[in-house]
């Protein structure tokens, strides 16, 4: 077992790269995913703390962690989707304009979505 | 004065140079590196590079060739953080004045750069890479007749040269080691496409266990460093797809 390999891009493709994105995201996400349920749970202390958290948060200090989160699931589902196409016996040969169109989307996706939070957040 | 055929055409420049080889060495117990200096000619290969260390520095230095042309598998190795065929990488195209040469990821180093493939083909044995027949009768053969494009649908994947490239970069083989792995599953995607072959229920055994076709998660570094560009990841989402029809018939026949 060495799971460091996961990690170990030296010499790779951009496709062994998109790799150990998807795994680092996916801890990431993993992550986020308790402290997203420790929130809600804290609902069952009451109101009051719940309104704290989110004072604390969701505020135009947090707002770069909220773009990278974004990022990160962004990158995550659209790289899965990639995945998933490949995955079931399809699109192989064009696999390398798919790679590329799916950073294009990323990043596309990314960036209205980042958007949308400032406004959201910060207001225009 | 004397004339040399051809010398009034050479380029300077691809005359050769001094090149450093530096070798990560295993002496059963420690691991350490080596550095040697390789005077590299135009069309010098890496693993010429290792037989001239050999000859002129250290006689110890181990590494496993045999054919010196690609074909048997023999010589893959890690040659700046890349597995390649020491035999078809040339010195000079690498472009580097030090070579970083290591032994393949994901095995067992015994010496040097030769590490156990005893696993990979106990792998390769598991999935039945051969045709299997119902009517098998060797006193009395039949030809086995097959169109053009039956053979052009397997041909690529004959190609494997099984030297463990594909298996070295991936990173399911990283953290599993009966992980069939590349190689494996692309022979038995050569064999299950076979239309002479019988044997696909047999084969299906093993690539749908939890050592096989499950496993992959499509880094796709295995066609990527492939020196025969026989395409295993494609081999592998084939074989998932002809997997998942295998099971769901499996367990309708159950039911």
């Amino acid at each position: 077992m060495d799971l460091l390999k996961w990690f170990e891009v030296r010499g790779k493709s951009l496709f062994y790269i998109s790799y150990s994105l998807h795994r680092i995201t996916g801890l990431i996400l993993v992550l986020y995913l308790v402290m997203h349920l420790s929130y809600l749970t804290s609902l069952r202390f009451g109101e009051e703390i719940y309104e704290s958290f989110i004072a604390t948060t969701v505020t135009p200090t947090f707002l770069i962690f909220d773009i990278l989160l974004v990022l990160v699931g962004v990158y995550h589902g659209v790289n899965g989707l990639r995945l998933i196409l490949h995955e079931f016996g399809l699109a192989y040969d064009v696999r390398r304009p798919i790679l590329y169109l799916s950073y294009f989307l990323v990043l596309v996706l990314w960036l209205y979505a980042s958007y949308k939070l400032y406004v959201f957040i910060v207001g225009v | 004065m004397l004339k040399v055929v051809g010398m009034e055409n050479k380029d300077k420049s691809n005359m050769g140079r001094d090149v450093i080889f530096r070798i990560k060495r295993f002496d059963g117990e420690k691991s350490y590196w080596s550095d040697f200096v390789v005077p590299a000619q135009k069309g010098m290969t890496v693993l010429e590079g290792l037989y001239y260390i050999k000859g002129t520095y250290d006689g110890s230095l181990s590494f496993r060739a045999s054919c010196r042309m690609g074909i048997c598998g023999s010589c893959a190795m890690k040659i700046n953080d890349k597995p390649r065929l020491a035999c078809e990488t040339q010195i000079l195209q690498l472009n580097s004045s030090k070579i970083k040469i290591e032994p393949l990821d994901n095995f067992r180093v015994l010496k040097d750069l030769i590490t156990d493939f005893e696993g990979f083909f106990a792998k390769h044995e598991a999935v039945k890479p051969y045709l299997i027949r119902k009517d098998d009768n060797y006193a009395e053969p039949v030809e086995l007749i097959q169109k053009p494009e039956e053979l052009h649908a397997y041909y690529d994947f004959t190609l494997c040269i099984k030297c463990g490239a594909c298996f070295s970069v991936c990173p399911a083989a990283a953290t599993r080691d009966d992980y069939l792995g590349p190689a494996a599953m692309a022979a038995a995607y050569r064999f299950n496409i076979d239309t002479r072959d019988e044997g696909r229920d047999e084969r299906m055994f093993m690539v749908c266990s939890d050592v096989g076709v499950w496993r992959c998660h499509f880094a796709a570094e295995c066609s990527e460093v492939c020196p025969k560009n026989i395409e295993p990841a494609k081999a592998i989402q084939k074989l998932r797809f002809q997997a998942a029809v295998h099971m769901i018939k499996k367990a309708l026949k159950r039911w």
